[in-house]
C-alpha cells in the first residue's frame, strides 16, 4: 500500500489537528517528543521515504487510546501497522526486547514444526485431542521459562483455564499442533509471517473439530476475533475469552464459588477492552465471587491505561514510567491485588515490580487464576 | 417575548402539543392538545402563594438543570409567558391520591382547578412555522470527561444557571462539590461537536458562549482565572472576532488550542485537565476548580415525531430539512421552519430566519399565493 492509500484508508486526511490523540497517548505524557498528532501530520507533509525511516514508528504501543477518542475516526493503529509494513521493507525495525528470544520463538513456528510439548498440563486436569471446545493456550509455556526470573508464572493462567473448563464439565482440546497466534508479527508489520501462522492455526482447529475456541489471553482472542476474519473470511467457529465464557455460563448455570476475601482492581487489557469492547464480562465474573471487592482505578474501561509495552519491542525508561504510574494508580485504590486478563500485562507489570528501587505491595493475578482458586 | 405576549393578534398556546395536521397550504387544520395545568390561566397571576406550602419538594427543576429542586406546583421559569403556575400531575399528591389540596386553600384567587382536563383545540391555519429549537448533547458517553461522576465537571447550560441571578446559587459561581466559589475555571470546547462518533457538525454557538461565560465569570470574580480549550475558534459573524480578542486582552482569558484528552480529579475534587497544547507541542495537565463542558447542540427531542405529524423531511442529523427554494421552506408547501430546528444557528441568524419564515407565511395567509410557495 502506498502512503497515499494508507492516508485515505485510515482517515488520516480527516485530522483536525486537535491534539486529543497526543493528549491521550501514554507515551506522549512522558516523552513529549513522540506525538501521534505530529506523526499523522508528518505523513501529510513529508515524503514516504523520509517517513518510513522514522524511529517513532516503533514507539507506538498500539494501545488504541488515541483512536478511541479521535473525533475524525483516524485509525492510528492501522496507520502504524501499514507504516510498519513499509518500514520493514527498508529494514527499519524496532529494538527487540529480551534479546529477540520471543520473536525467534514466533519465527520458528512459521517453519516445519515439531509438535508442542503438553507435559505442563497437570495429570488431574482433563484434556483431549478432538472435541467441540478447544483451548488455545498461546505463548504461556514459553513465557513460563523466559520470565522465570520475574516469577510471572504465566502458565498458571493456562492451567487455571483448563481447571475452570473441567469444572463446567468440559474437556477441552489442547492441540500439539497449535502455533503462535501471530499477534506480534501482525503489529510489527510482518504480514506474511502472520498469515502463515494464522493458516496453520485455522487448519489445526479444523482438524480438531472444535466449534468453540477459548482463550485466556486477550491478544490471542482479539487476533482471532478481528484479524483472522480480515484475511481468511468468517471463522467457522466461535471465539471466546475465558471471562466471556464464564460470564455466559453464569447466566444459565448455578455455580458456587468459595469465599475470596480480597480487595482487587481490574486492569483492562487494551486488546480485550478498547479493541474488542469487552469491559463487562471480566467485571461480571469477578463480581460473583463472594468476598471479592472490586475497586476501580481512576482510568478504567475505555479510558484504561496500557500496561506500558507491546510486541516485545522498544522497552525504555518511558515504558517503565507508564508501568510505575499504573501500579501506583492500582495501589491508590486500596486493592491488594491487580487482576488482569492478559499474560503480557501480567509480565510487563511484574517486570517493573521486580525492578530495584520500587516497593510495591500489590500482587498481580490473572483473572483465570483468581477464578480457579475460588472453585 | 413580552411584546408577543401582549400583542392583540398573537395567541400563545404554551404547554401544548400538536397532535396532527391535516389539509394543505392556505387551509390547514391543526389539532392541538392544550395540556391541563390544573390552574386557571385567566385567574392566576403567579403570585406564588400556592407553592409556599406544597409538601412535594424534591423534584429536580428542569429549567435550573436539576441544580435546584422545585415543588409539585411550579412556574417553569420566572420570565415565562404566560406567567402562570402549573401543577405537575406526575408528582402532585392530590392528583395522584386525592389527598392534600394545600395549594387550593392557599390560593386566595381560587385559580387552582384539580378537575381541569386537557383541551383539544382545532385550529384553522393558513401556514405553519416550525421553530422547535435545540436540545443539548448529554456528555455522559464521553467517559473521559467524567461528567456525572465528578461533581465539578458541569455543562455550559448548568454554568449559565449557576451564574444567573435567578439561578440556584443567586448568581454566585459556587462549585457543586462543596459550595465554594470557583476561582479557576476551564471551558472545554467541542464536547460531542465536530466529532464523527457523536455530532459530526459544528454546533456554531459554543465558541461565543464560552467566551461570554468566561467574561461573566471574570466580571463576578475579577481575580479569577479562566481557560478556554478549543479545537479552533469558529467565531463567524460581525464583530465576533473582535469579541474574542476582547476576551483575551480585556478579560485576560487564556485561550489554549487543543482538545482536552481527559479529566481526572485530585483529592479536593478539583478537576485536572490533560491536554496537548498544540501550539507549544507539549502534553500538560492543569488543575482547575471547575470545568465547564461546551456540549454539542442537537435537534430538539421529539422533533422527529413532530416531523412525522407534519410530513416534513428531516436532514441527516435530525434537523428539519429546509432551504429550497427559499431558506425557510420545507418540503411541505405552507410549512416553514426557522432557527436551530433547521441547523446550528446563533441568535442573529435565528432572528433573520424567523423574519424570513414569517414573511413566507404572510404571503400564504394574506396574498393566498399558493403558486408562489408551492
Amino acid at each position: 500500500m502506498t502512503i497515499d492509500a494508507v492516508i485515505k484508508k485510515t482517515n488520516a486526511h480527516y485530522c483536525l489537528e486537535c491534539g486529543i490523540c497526543t493528549g491521550s497517548c501514554p507515551i506522549s505524557r512522558i516523552n513529549p517528543k513522540y506525538s501521534p498528532r505530529l506523526f499523522v501530520e508528518k505523513s501529510l507533509l513529508i515524503s514516504e521515504e523520509e517517513l518510513i525511516r522514522d524511529d517513532d514508528l516503533w514507539t507506538c504501543l498500539t494501545c488504541g487510546a488515541c483512536s478511541a477518542r479521535c473525533p475524525s475516526l483516524v485509525d492510528y493503529n492501522d496507520f502504524m501497522f501499514q507504516m510498519r509494513q513499509l518500514a520493514i521493507e527498508i529494514d527499519n525495525r524496532g529494538v527487540c526486547t529480551h534479546a529477540g528470544t520471543i520473536q525467534a520463538v514466533s519465527a520458528l513456528q512459521t517453519k516445519k514444526f515439531v509438535k508442542k510439548d503438553l507435559s505442563w498440563i497437570p495429570k488431574e486436569l482433563k484434556t483431549k485431542q478432538k472435541g467441540d471446545v478447544l483451548f488455545f493456550v498461546g505463548c504461556t509455556p514459553y513465557y513460563q521459562i523466559i520470565f522465570d526470573n520475574i516469577k510471572a508464572d504465566s502458565l498458571n493462567a493456562s492451567k487455571s483455564t483448563i481447571k475452570i473448563l473441567n469444572k463446567f464439565g468440559i474437556e477441552p482440546v489442547v492441540s500439539q499442533d497449535e502455533r503462535c497466534c501471530g499477534h506480534d508479527s501482525y503489529w510489527t508489520g510482518e504480514l506474511e509471517k502472520f498469515k502463515t501462522l494464522a493458516k496453520s492455526n485455522l487448519e489445526m482447529i479444523k482438524n480438531s473439530g472444535a466449534k468453540q475456541v477459548i482463550f485466556s489471553c486477550a491478544e490471542g482472542y482479539s487476533t482471532f476475533k478481528t484479524l483472522y476474519p480480515q484475511f481468511f473470511g468468517k471463522l467457522k467457529f466461535d471465539v471466546l475469552h475465558i471471562s466471556q465464557f464464564i460470564a455466559e455460563k453464569l447466566d444459565s448455570e448455578e455455580i458456587t464459588f468459595n469465599e475470596a476475601n480480597e480487595k482487587i482492581t481490574f486492569h483492562d487489557p487494551c486488546r480485550l477492552g478498547r479493541f474488542e469492547k469487552e469491559f463487562d464480562a471480566p467485571r461480571k465474573v469477578l463480581s460473583v465471587i463472594p468476598g471479592l471487592e472490586i475497586l476501580e482505578m481512576e482510568r478504567n474501561r475505555e479510558n484504561g491505561m496500557c500496561c506500558g509495552s507491546s510486541t516485545w519491542m522498544n522497552c525504555t525508561q518511558v515504558n517503565k514510567k507508564i508501568q510505575v504510574d499504573r501500579l501506583k494508580e492500582a495501589e491508590k485504590t486500596g486493592a491488594s491485588t491487580l487482576v488482569t486478563a492478559c499474560p503480557k500485562c501480567k509480565i510487563h507489570l511484574n517486570c517493573t515490580m521486580n525492578d530495584n528501587g520500587f516497593d510495591f505491595k500489590i500482587k498481580i493475578k490473572d483473572l483465570a487464576t483468581l477464578v480457579a482458586e475460588a472453585i | 417575548m413580552l411584546d408577543v405576549g401582549r400583542h392583540p393578534n398573537v395567541n400563545i398556546l404554551a404547554y401544548s402539543e400538536v397532535e396532527s395536521l391535516k389539509g394543505d397550504i392556505g387551509n390547514f387544520t391543526a389539532t392541538v392538545r392544550k395540556k391541563a395545568r390544573y390552574v386557571d390561566e385567566d385567574i392566576c397571576n403567579a403570585c406564588g402563594d400556592c407553592l409556599v406550602k406544597c409538601p412535594v419538594k424534591k423534584i429536580p427543576d428542569d429549567f435550573d438543570m436539576g441544580l435546584k429542586n422545585r415543588k409539585a406546583v411550579y412556574q417553569y421559569f420566572s420570565q415565562g409567558i404566560p406567567a402562570v403556575m402549573t401543577i405537575d400531575p406526575d408528582n402532585c399528591i392530590y392528583l395522584k391520591k386525592g389527598k392534600c389540596g394545600v395549594c387550593k386553600t392557599k390560593c386566595v384567587k381560587g385559580a387552582i382547578d384539580y378537575e381541569q382536563k386537557d383541551k383539544i383545540l382545532e385550529l384553522d391555519v393558513g401556514a405553519v412555522i416550525v421553530a422547535t429549537g435545540l436540545d443539548v448533547f448529554d456528555p455522559t458517553p464521553l467517559t473521559q470527561y467524567g461528567y456525572g461522576k465528578m461533581k465539578n465537571v458541569i455543562t455550559g447550560l448548568e454554568y449559565e444557571r449557576l451564574i444567573n441571578a435567578t439561578g440556584p446559587t443567586g448568581g454566585n459561581l459556587l462549585r457543586p462539590s462543596d459550595g465554594e466559589m470557583a476561582h479557576k475555571v476551564a471551558y472545554v470546547q467541542c464536547v460531542g461537536s465536530r466529532d464523527f462518533n457523536y455530532c459530526n457538525y459544528c454546533s456554531s454557538v459554543c465558541c461565543m458562549y464560552a467566551i461570554k461565560d468566561a467574561m461573566l465569570g471574570r466580571e463576578h470574580e475579577p481575580d479569577s482565572e479562566s481557560y478556554i480549550f478549543h479545537t479552533d475558534f469558529r467565531n463567524v459573524g460581525k464583530w465576533f472576532q473582535k469579541y474574542e480578542i476582547r476576551g483575551k486582552e480585556e478579560y485576560g482569558i487564556n485561550y489554549i488550542r487543543g482538545r482536552v484528552a481527559d479529566i481526572t480529579e485530585d483529592e479536593n475534587q478539583n478537576p485536572i485537565l490533560w491536554y496537548e497544547d498544540t501550539e507549544t507541542r507539549e502534553v500538560k495537565s492543569l488543575n482547575v476548580e471547575m470545568a465547564v463542558l461546551s456540549t454539542a447542540a442537537m435537534a430538539a427531542k421529539g422533533s422527529s415525531e413532530l416531523a412525522k405529524k407534519l410530513g416534513v423531511n428531516l436532514s441527516e442529523h435530525g434537523f428539519v430539512a429546509a432551504g429550497l427554494p427559499y431558506p425557510s421552506d420545507t418540503n411541505v408547501p405552507g410549512i416553514f421552519a426557522c432557527g436551530f430546528c433547521i441547523g446550528p444557528a446563533d441568535i442573529p441568524e435565528s432572528v433573520a430566519q424567523a423574519s424570513a419564515a414569517a414573511n413566507r407565511a404572510a404571503e400564504v395567509v394574506f396574498l393566498g399565493e399558493k403558486k408562489k410557495t408551492a
